[in-house]
């Protein structure tokens, strides 16, 4: 049978963001494919080098429309590491509270897309409501639903306080009652399983070949968690399991991003249980002395780097961001040969895109 | 695999060079090796033989202050422990081996150091342009240290 190239996107009813692919099948059986990146290209590397550290801050809080907070907590961490100021206790908590806040709708907002993508919308319908919970709480202790303002270089910009409380567990526990209910039709739907079982499997090999991380990583027994292999304050002090599965495959990658979910929460009452009284912020120097640092942080899509070079003024002398959306679409070309026609939009949900992310 | 630490990197590193790599410890939290760029390929080759499959975080490419005529690469590894290797080329005419063959991981990173810092990559066939347009053409390289300045 002859070889058809089916462009798809960069505007496409199956993806949000823009990004155009180009497939290569025959008959019903998929070849490979090809990417191309860069039509929410912002330039943030170089802007970076042409403004403050402050200004920086809300610079890279528009990375990402949905991990926002990862990506300002990573920077000022580098900030603050070339400062060599050390941010009170509370505040490291409460940006981990933020981090596995964000970790889990985005899980839900992913399950949700994946759902969709099956033809499970009442799965969709309740992921995204469940979201909600998680997203009201962030809009209740900083202001923002997406963009968060969180941080500050030394600390955060919000505190909780008595009132808080009873709002945040009461989310926490509709989440944690929603998600076991989730789990279990994850994990037994007949449709579902026929659609994601044994499809797309990816091995170690190719994992590490890749520079994948994330859950994409550990759904294919690739036991890597920054949070717990190179942990910043204070994930060195909170207990959490890292969720793998042997398995590579689509079902795989469904069932740990949903366990994950459940483990955030753990983590999230955790925090809240051990956050320690005091200040939420330092008073920081406008300028950073010359020095140049790498932090390794875990998004919800995996690990997240960023390189910061200071060569003694108030702006960044080099700023590199490596998102793992990226590593995660270099992949897919390999995870789109030898599949079915009808499961791309599994393996492409499956990887969890953030285009916005890959371009920066 | 596990016993396997910086130190004993270098080591190996150092061996199959020849000569004693420079250690570069001023980047914070990563151990870092400066080696000659046309020996990159046979490091990276054996980063991934010790390891069964390197994996690469990514690739920076910057122009530091008071050395505009030297482009720096920085290959960023995490296998348990994370390291990076450094090499630096002529920014008149940046062009190293790719690394490709090895680490298919490292296209896109390859294609991005080439449009933003105009480097060449051999031995791979082409580098299209992974982030500005196909039709990009507005002088040198977009992150350039003199493009920036500008």
């Amino acid at each position: 049978m002859s070889k058809i190239s089916i462009p798809i996107g960069p505007q496409h009813p199956l993806l949000k963001e823009p990004l155009s692919m180009k497939i290569d099948i025959s008959g019903e059986k998929v070849l490979g494919g090809s990417l191309r990146l860069g039509y929410v290209h912002r330039g943030i590397e170089r802007l970076a080098q042409k403004r403050n550290y402050v200004q920086t801050i809300h610079l890279v809080e528009r990375v990402c429309g949905i991990c926002s907070h990862i990506h300002t907590t990573t920077f000022c961490q580098a900030v603050e590491s070339l400062l060599k100021l050390e941010v009170p206790p509370r505040a490291q908590y409460l940006r981990a509270l933020m981090c596995e806040l964000e970790r889990i709708h985005s899980h839900l907002l992913w399950l949700g897309i994946l759902a969709k993508h099956v033809g499970l919308d009442t799965i969709f319908m309740h992921t995204w409501h469940d979201r909600e919970l998680a997203l009201d709480v962030m809009e209740e202790i900083t202001g923002g639903r997406v963009l968060h303002g969180a941080n500050q270089i030394g600390g955060v910009r919000f505190d909780l306080d008595e009132s808080h409380f009873p709002m945040i567990y009461a989310n926490l526990e509709k989440l944690r009652s929603q998600i076991s209910g989730l789990l279990d039709i994850l994990e037994n739907e007949p449709a579902l399983i026929a659609r994601t079982k044994g499809v797309a499997p990816v091995s170690q090999k190719t994992i590490r070949q890749y520079g994948v991380a994330g859950p994409v990583a550990r759904a294919s027994g690739v036991d890597v968690d920054m949070r717990r292999d190179n942990p910043l304050p204070p994930y060195d002090q909170l207990k959490f399991s890292v969720v793998t599965m042997p398995d590579g495959d689509a079902w795989a990658r469904t069932i740990v991003r949903a366990e994950e979910i459940r483990e955030s929460l753990n983590l999230c009452e955790m925090i809240l249980e051990d956050l320690p009284d005091g200040e939420v912020s330092k008073r920081a120097p406008r300028n950073v002395p010359e020095g140049e640092v790498i932090i390794r942080s875990e998004a919800p899509r995996g690990e997240l780097f960023y390189y910061l070079r200071s060569d003694g003024t108030d702006q960044p002398a080099r700023l590199k961001i490596r998102t793992p959306t990226l590593a995660a679409l270099c992949l897919l070309p390999v995870q789109m040969s030898d599949i079915q026609v009808a499961d791309i939009p599994v393996v492409l949900a499956g990887v969890d895109l953030c285009v916005a992310c890959a371009d920066r | 695999m596990d016993k396997v630490n910086f130190e004993v990197l270098r080591e190996q590193i150092d061996s199959l060079v020849g000569s004693k790599c420079e250690v570069y410890d001023a980047i914070g939290n990563d151990d870092a090796l400066i080696i000659p760029s046309e020996r990159l390929m046979d490091v990276v080759a054996l980063i991934d033989q010790i390891f069964d499959g390197a994996h690469l975080t990514t690739i920076t490419a910057q122009q530091r202050a008071g050395q505009h005529n030297l482009i720096e690469l920085m290959y960023h590894f995490y296998q348990k422990f994370a390291f990076t290797i450094i090499v630096r080329l002529p920014a008149e005419a940046p062009s190293i081996a790719s690394i490709l063959s090895i680490l298919p991981g490292a296209d896109f990173y390859e294609r991005e150091v080439a449009e933003m810092f105009g480097v060449k990559f051999t031995g791979r066939t082409e580098t299209p342009p992974l982030l500005l347009p196909d039709d990009w053409d507005q002088g040198p390289p977009f992150i350039r240290k003199e493009v920036i300045d500008e």
